[in-house]
């Protein structure tokens, strides 16, 4: 994980985004867009929880929580007449603001703990919701009228960009050598002066706001689904599963991740329509077992092999 | 008042049923630090292994549970030598959080097979004596419900016995203290693995034949009953079965007094309210050492 | 009987220990002394099979112990009673002696060889209800060794017994030990205490830094004017 190394895949995904941008008009068929737009998506919710897992060290399965606030408050404010990037920036304010108050106290949990009482954290949240906000939430038809996909899909390349920039600017940054201390060993980490509450808080802070955005991005493009939809545990595990199998803790993992699980995903769908969930499950578990760091770890392995 | 009573008399019923799905996740929990997230799956497949025994075989569904039991011990056996048994050689850290990952795997996986079997339609196994009930006072006690309550305490009374008597029982124990420890007593720790998580399984079973006996089965009953599991896991902490079980029953009766005072929606929330301020006021739980 | 040629052991990058080579035979008391961190542990630990060894080989009456896991190595005759003791505290001293006789080679003699640990050690015999949470530090170095010979060995190894015990008890144990072995028990003892060591040991090696820097009879080494600065001298008694 040098510096080097990482900002050099920094600048091939900045690059290959930056291409993307042709997209719409190479390619203008809707099939397409959407399916690159999801990745795009992915690729910003895999990054935001990445923050916290590889760099903290924390598996956090409340992410979708983050997720869900920052669709909920961009929503509703949107429909009420903000413009869309105001209302995904206050998202993503009040999933900050959310996670830094639960924050101080969940990191008090340590490992298993940690993960499992945000997985609560979240379903809390997802129960509630679901109770006070049981309808539908539908675009007024002016809206849907006027549904621009490019539009959308630009939006999702530029908060996939921002969140690659945040993330090698974190990594490179002392935050981030701090935050990488804490993973590897937080008792000697503290002992050197690393206050690691605060660096856990502000990693938080990173990752749920990058979460909310993802949120507000979401209720910007679908036209109708269930308030409480965003908040379900699967897209927490999605993003884990998408960082997983990339890489937990670089920079290009969760973006090979969310690339090949978007599509691995679609293709399943597709030819196996009845199976793909098993197969996926599957899939999942056999990856797991034999590649316990992701994709990443089994190429530094095969690198590392040719040349002893 | 009385329907208050009533309702906390239902929350204790199935309260034991909460205790006893809970208690294979402590066992396999505080013996490998295996945290199997796809534990409401495994008693999901336990409460169809029941609908299907009773129409195969024309069973009484409580007499089911001979079949179900020795079944869902197969099944663990199965589970651990193709999957978990290899999570548990890596360090402590490493194995919770690989057991987090293969568990969410297995979970989709189970769920998404059994949708795929036997369609998303809830289930469940009529008996003649289904509306059987006792009257003591005011409160109408479910026949069948108070049957498996009973069996749930006598399943639990039997997993301490076999803790505290039988040979492995105390291996199993003593693995759960220091493995290392145990491995020097000239313990063979994986085998005390398979043991715990075979019998975890079973006791997933015998809680998803009762769940599906009293209540339903449907497949999307597998999250709903590993956070229920979970919490009283960490309500009532690990190392003791009774105490997991009365753990169950705490839940079952704050379930009902929270859905009595606030609502039928906010039943869910308390338990997982709980959870939290127990994992963080005292996360070692009431009975927990 | 115990036979460890060139051995390395290592954490991830760091090594331990290096081409480490001794002998304990049978019936012996052999002792294994050294500063803090020069590996002692670690070297008992890899011949009872918590750790993997490196290089080199390690025999016992002719296997070979490398490749075997634990509770297999005890099933050959091989008893490590930890440092830190690492009773089960949450089970009574009965139970946790009766773990003792897990491995087959044991099981048989399970009840013979409970009296033999309470008529070696009296003062379990009136507690064996009790939980071993409860007990003071010299009552559980005895539950400790007790079911260590429980399992039945040919050779017993100790780390450090003497920690954390009172002085007066740090005899008796060392007793017990000399006991344990006109028996037929071999005794492989890592201690601190090295006065106490000597005094019972047939023979003795000194570690340092992972590697074996003195070796010979216990009377050797006492005489020898590096061992008496190091760990007989009064630097050492203050340690």
């Amino acid at each position: 994980m040098t510096g080097r190394r990482e900002r050099a895949w920094a600048a091939a995904i900045l690059i290959a985004l930056a291409l993307l941008t042709a997209l719409p008009r190479l390619i203008p068929r809707d099939s397409v867009i959407n399916f690159v737009f999801l990745i795009l998506l992915s690729i910003t919710l895999a990054q935001s929880w990445n923050i916290v897992a590889g760099y903290a060290g924390q598996v956090n399965l409340g992410h979708a929580a983050f997720f869900g606030l920052g669709a909920l408050v961009a929503r509703t404010l949107w429909i009420g007449g903000r413009p869309i990037v105001t209302a995904m920036v206050a998202g993503a304010v009040v999933a900050v603001l959310f996670a830094l108050l639960i924050g101080v106290a969940a990191f008090r949990l340590r490992g298993a703990y940690f993960a499992i009482g945000t997985l609560a954290l979240g379903e809390i949240l997802r129960t509630t919701v679901n109770n006070v906000l049981p309808e539908i939430s539908t675009l007024p038809a002016a809206t849907i009228a006027t549904y621009s996909l490019t539009r959308r899909y630009y939006l999702a390349l530029a908060l996939a960009a921002v969140s690659v920039v945040a993330v090698t600017a974190l990594a490179g940054s002392r935050l981030g050598l701090g935050m990488r201390a804490i993973r590897e060993d937080e008792e000697a980490a503290e002992a050197t002066g690393v206050g690691a509450l605060r660096l856990k808080l502000t990693a938080l802070a990173l990752s749920t706001g990058l979460a909310g955005l993802a949120g507000g991005l979401f209720a910007f493009y679908h036209i109708s689904y269930y308030p409480a939809h965003p908040f379900g545990p699967q897209w927490t595990f999605d993003a884990l599963l998408m960082t997983f199998i990339g890489g937990v803790g670089t920079l290009h993992g969760p973006v090979l991740g969310a690339v090949l699980y978007v599509a691995l995903k679609e293709y399943v769908a597709l030819h196996w329509v009845d199976f793909h969930l098993l197969i996926f499950g599957a899939l999942f578990i056999a990856i797991v077992l034999l590649l316990p760091g992701g994709l990443v770890q089994a190429a530094e392995r095969v690198r590392r092999l040719r040349w002893g | 008042m009385s329907l208050l009573a009533q309702q906390l008399l239902l929350g204790l019923l199935i309260g034991g049923l909460y205790g006893l799905a809970a208690a294979g996740l402590s066992l396999v929990f505080g013996v490998m630090k295996v945290l199997d997230v796809a534990h409401g799956e495994l008693i999901m497949l336990g409460g169809y292994g029941v609908v299907f025994v009773v129409a195969l075989l024309g069973l009484d569904p409580f007499a089911a549970l001979l079949i179900v039991i020795p079944l869902s011990l197969l099944l663990g056996a199965v589970l651990y030598w193709g999957l978990f048994g290899f999570v548990v050689r890596a360090d402590e850290e490493t194995r919770v959080k690989n057991s987090l990952l293969i568990g969410f795997g297995l979970a989709l996986a189970l769920h998404a097979l059994a949708v795929q079997l036997w369609t998303a339609d809830e289930r469940s196994v009529v008996t003649p004596y289904a509306g059987a009930v006792v009257s003591v006072g005011p409160l109408t006690i479910p026949l069948v419900r108070l049957a498996s309550l009973v069996i749930a305490f006598a399943l639990i009374g039997g997993l301490h016995l076999l803790l505290a008597r039988w040979r492995w029982g105390k291996a199993i124990r003593a693995t759960a203290e220091d493995w290392q420890a145990a491995m020097l007593t000239g313990i063979d720790i994986r085998r005390a693995y398979l043991l715990a998580f075979a019998i975890g399984t079973a006791l997933a079973g015998a809680a998803g034949t009762l769940v599906t006996i009293g209540y339903s089965v449907s497949p999307s009953i597998g999250l709903e009953w590993t956070l229920k599991a979970l919490i009283v896991v960490v309500l009532a902490g690990l190392g003791s079965m009774l105490g997991t079980f009365v753990g169950g029953l705490l839940l079952g009766v704050a379930e009902a007094a929270s859905a009595a005072s606030f609502g039928g929606p906010y039943r869910e929330v308390v338990g997982l309210v709980i959870f939290v301020v127990v994992l963080v006021v005292r996360p070692r739980g009431l009975f927990g050492r | 009987m115990l036979e460890i040629r060139d051995l390395d052991a290592a954490y991830g990058d760091i090594r331990v220990l290096s081409t480490v080579s001794l002998t304990v035979g049978a019936g012996e008391i052999v002792a294994l002394l050294g500063p803090n961190g020069a590996g002692k542990s670690t070297l008992l630990n890899t011949v009872a099979g918590l750790l993997r060894p490196g290089r080199g080989t390690i025999t016992f009456a002719g296997t070979d112990l490398a490749r075997l896991h634990a509770h297999l190595i005890v099933e050959q005759g091989i008893a490590l009673v930890p440092e830190g003791r690492r009773l089960f505290g949450g089970m009574t001293v009965e139970d946790n002696l009766e773990l003792g006789a897990f491995a087959p080679r044991a099981r048989a003699g399970r009840t013979a060889g409970l009296e033999r640990v309470y008529t070696l050690f009296p003062d379990l015999l009136s507690r064996r209800r009790q939980l071993v949470r409860a007990l003071s530090g010299g009552q559980q170095q005895m539950v400790a060794v007790g079911r260590a010979l429980m399992t039945n060995p040919r050779l017993l190894m100790l780390d450090e017994p003497s920690l954390g015990i009172a002085p007066r008890l740090v005899a008796s144990i060392m007793q017990s030990l000399v006991a344990i072995n006109r028996t037929g028990v071999a005794v492989f003892l890592v201690e601190q205490n090295v006065p106490a060591a000597l005094g019972l040991a047939h023979r003795a090696y000194v570690l340092e830094s992972g590697r074996i820097a003195l070796a010979g009879t216990a009377a050797e080494l006492a005489a020898d004017p590096h061992v008496r600065r190091a760990y007989l001298g009064p630097l050492a008694m203050r340690q």
